[in-house]
């Protein structure tokens, strides 16, 4: 839990009573129509929001920062059930499963000519906005897509190699990984990784063909995807093996390692660069970026949604479509380091030839372009997020020796059971 | 006002008077007026009662009947929502955590603010006035930033707590992670949150106990402590009885803190070892999504507070008879 968090959780209870007081007006003044837009913080949305202001004089862009993705999630869910809300709605894709399981609370964006535009995501990204009855919800922002960060002056105090070819071949595949990581502790006693969760079973567990669902809502799949089982038996071997620093994300204990090198390589979605720079000023040119084992993974991104009650479905779908155009997500990128989810993009110069100096100089366009390429569309049911909390705090009592990892599997299967029940 | 009122007329008078003067009408209205004026006075507070009070908690008894989801379908289910919540084990757990961490913040609070309240009450403390004043602080002081600064505090790896400890040859302990400790962050948070409130309260308990009892009981051979026993405790029966009281509900419905800590994720830990039942309730509805179940919830909850509230009332009208 960190300071930042809390803030944003303060903010966003305040975000979400004046959200509420503020939808209920929606009056257009002199035939200018106002756009009620919410967002959440981390999109680097704002100069883009500025210059489409700017080339449309006669649309009034009303932009709500919820604070957090959870917030703007609940701020939502709480216009929505009173019959509300804006006329734009980020939502996370952690939280769009639960979100599009209602379908009936958006505009089905087909119908204002979505199928037009779907060639230019990429299929998977697409696909986590379209509901089970096939209506499209919402239209993708970013991609986060996943390398691994890591800090070569570490490294190489480790006797490790530092150059990022030589460190992406070090871990193919996660067996790779986790010998690499005892290495680590042999050398310097300490942990390679932030948390098993965030460097080994999110990743992991995303890159087969299906997650916690088959094909539908009532296909769960959980407890007999094979997938899932061998990235919880990666999340365990790393904990067997020693080689995290038990250091939560987001904690304030994670920004300060960040600093501190009380780890060496966390996974790091493209967005993420910001928010290490960001965390860990002084530590510019120590880091590089290399592959994520198995070479694919994705690590957040939002979609773009239109509530039902909003008055101007036309014109927030035309914001929409300009907002996230593959010009206008380069740009973005180029600004915020937010991947865009538009492919056509990827062999291009602009992003075959980026790089970032805060990360070594690293190609972090093409590293980010690969990594997205390969995945797969997972199907999402309506429990996704409830089942991955369930799995997921499940390995942190086993990380942290709150719990034996003999039991682990068969406490979180128990765990997932209990939470789908209640 | 009921002065000015000119007297009442039957109801069959004034029918057989239709007919009446219309000055004479006008007065009988402006009485009918003065008897209904006290309802207006007290309605703005019913009023909103009404609305942001009595409203949701009927409204809550109602929603966990239901398989609820806010922004989807809604399916009576009758009291499924109870059966399968009182064999949750994650709700029973809840229940634990909120016992041992009231338990935990409650009793020393209280002790606390007693022992507090008695040095502030000592006649020859200068500056009493200001030490008074800052026994608030705490209080008014915003939960958010109690909680920052009481999470780094006690922090894995760079908490001044454990940096202390280790300097005893003590481990570092994972406040946050162990099940004990975490309550006991939990509860030093709310207890310092509410010590300042409850000093303040004895304290000025303490002042109304009249001078010459004490004489009397120095005159009787009795010291501090035996004063403090025989005297001050018994003459404090109502107060503490009301801080108690006060200090239950609030207790049952420790929220924030847990919240806090528990972000990002609303389960209070991996293994829910500091969440509340307040905090299920809202991991349940808001973070789930099932509005029936975390009703449910809601509802038991209510109903134990209910149950302490009259436990307390019963044992105190007895505490109150015996005097």
């Amino acid at each position: 839990m960190s300071a930042k968090r809390i803030a944003r959780t303060v903010i966003a209870g305040g975000a979400a009573l004046a959200l509420l007081a503020g939808c209920s007006g929606g009056g257009d003044t002199d035939g200018k129509i106002t756009l009620d837009v919410w967002t959440f913080g981390g999109m680097g949305l704002d100069e883009a929001f500025a210059t489409y202001q700017e080339e449309n004089p006669d649309i009034i862009l009303k932009v709500t920062n919820a604070g957090g993705s959870d917030e703007q999630a609940q701020a939502l869910t709480t216009a929505l059930a009173g019959g509300k809300g804006p006329d734009v709605a980020a939502i996370e894709v952690g939280y769009m499963s639960q979100f599009k399981a209602q379908p009936q609370n958006f505009v089905d964006l087909r119908t204002l000519g979505a199928d037009d535009i779907e060639d230019t995501y990429l299929d998977w990204r697409w696909s986590q906005g379209v509901a089970a009855d096939g209506s499209v919800v919402g239209i993708p922002t970013d991609v986060g897509g996943l390398a691994m960060a890591y800090r070569t002056d570490l490294f190489e105090a480790a006797g490790l190699p530092t150059d990022r070819d030589e460190v992406s071949a070090l871990w193919p595949t996660w067996d790779d990984f986790i010998d690499v990581g005892a290495q680590y502790r042999e050398a310097t006693g300490k942990g390679m990784i932030d948390n098993v969760n965030s460097a080994i079973f999110n990743p992991a567990v995303r890159q087969g063909d299906e997650m916690y669902y088959g094909s539908s809502d009532d296909d769960l799949v959980y407890d007999s995807n094979p997938d899932v089982q061998e990235a919880f038996g990666y999340a365990l071997d790393a904990i067997d093996a020693d080689i995290t620093s038990r250091t939560p994300s987001w904690s304030e204990a994670w920004n300060a390692g960040m600093n501190n090198g009380d780890f060496a390589v966390l996974a790091a979605p493209s967005w993420m660069m910001t928010y290490i720079s960001q965390q860990a000023p002084d530590t510019a040119g120590k880091w590089d970026i290399a592959a994520v084992p198995e070479n694919a993974g994705n690590w957040g991104g939002s979609q773009l949604t239109i509530p039902a009650k909003s008055d101007h479905p036309e014109e927030a779908f035309a914001f929409i479509e300009w907002l996230m155009s593959p010009e206008r997500q380069l740009e973005i990128f180029q600004a915020h380091g937010n991947f865009p989810s538009t492919p056509e993009l990827y062999e291009t110069a602009d992003i075959q030839n980026f790089t970032s100096e805060f990360f070594s100089d690293a190609p972090v366009g093409p590293i980010y372009a690969n990594s997205v390429k390969s995945i797969k569309p997972i199907f999402e049911g309506p429990q996704q997020r409830i089942i991955d909390t369930a799995i997921l705090n499940t390995l942190s009592q086993v990380e942290n020796g709150e719990e034996p990892a003999a039991d682990a599997w068969p406490n979180a299967m128990k765990n997932v059971t209990t939470a789908l029940g209640g | 006002m009921v002065l000015s009122a000119p007297p009442r007329s039957s109801p069959a008078r004034q029918r057989t008077k239709s007919a009446a003067p219309q000055p004479r009408r006008r007065i009988k209205s402006a009485s009918r007026m003065d008897a209904f004026a006290p309802y207006m006075y007290i309605a703005p507070f019913f009023a909103l009662f009404a609305v942001f009070g009595l409203f949701p908690t009927v409204f809550t008894f109602y929603v966990a009947l239901f398989d609820w989801n806010p922004i989807g379908g809604q399916t009576f289910i009758g009291f499924e929502n109870f059966v399968t919540l009182y064999g949750d084990e994650r709700f029973w757990n809840a229940m634990r955590n909120t016992f041992s961490i009231w338990i935990l913040s409650t009793v020393p609070q209280l002790l606390l603010a007693l022992f507090l309240a008695q040095l502030l009450n000592n006649a020859r403390l200068k500056f009493a006035n200001l030490f008074r004043m800052t026994m608030l602080v705490p209080y008014i002081t915003s939960v958010v930033a109690t909680t920052i600064v009481f999470a780094s505090l006690f922090g894995r790896d760079y908490g001044l707590i454990n940096s202390f400890l280790n300097l005893f040859g003590i481990e570092s302990i994972d406040f946050a992670a162990n099940t004990f400790a975490s309550h006991i962050m939990v509860s030093t948070m709310v207890l310092w949150r509410w010590f300042g409130y409850n000093t303040l309260i004895y304290l000025a308990a303490l002042q109304a106990i009249p001078k010459d009892v004490y004489e009397a009981a120095a005159i009787d051979g009795a010291g501090g402590f035996k004063q403090f026993i025989f005297v001050t405790i018994p003459s404090l029966r109502p107060v503490i009885i009301f801080t108690v009281i006060v200090s239950t509900i609030g207790g049952l419905q420790i929220f924030t803190e847990p919240l806090l800590l528990s972000s990002p994720g609303l389960t209070g830990g991996a293994g829910r070892q500091f969440q509340t039942l307040s905090l299920f309730m809202y991991e349940q509805g808001f973070g789930d999504f099932k509005f029936g179940y975390g009703s449910a919830v809601g509802v038991t909850l209510f109903g134990l507070i209910v149950v302490f509230s009259v436990i307390n009332y019963l044992l105190s009208r007895r505490i109150t008879s015996d005097e």
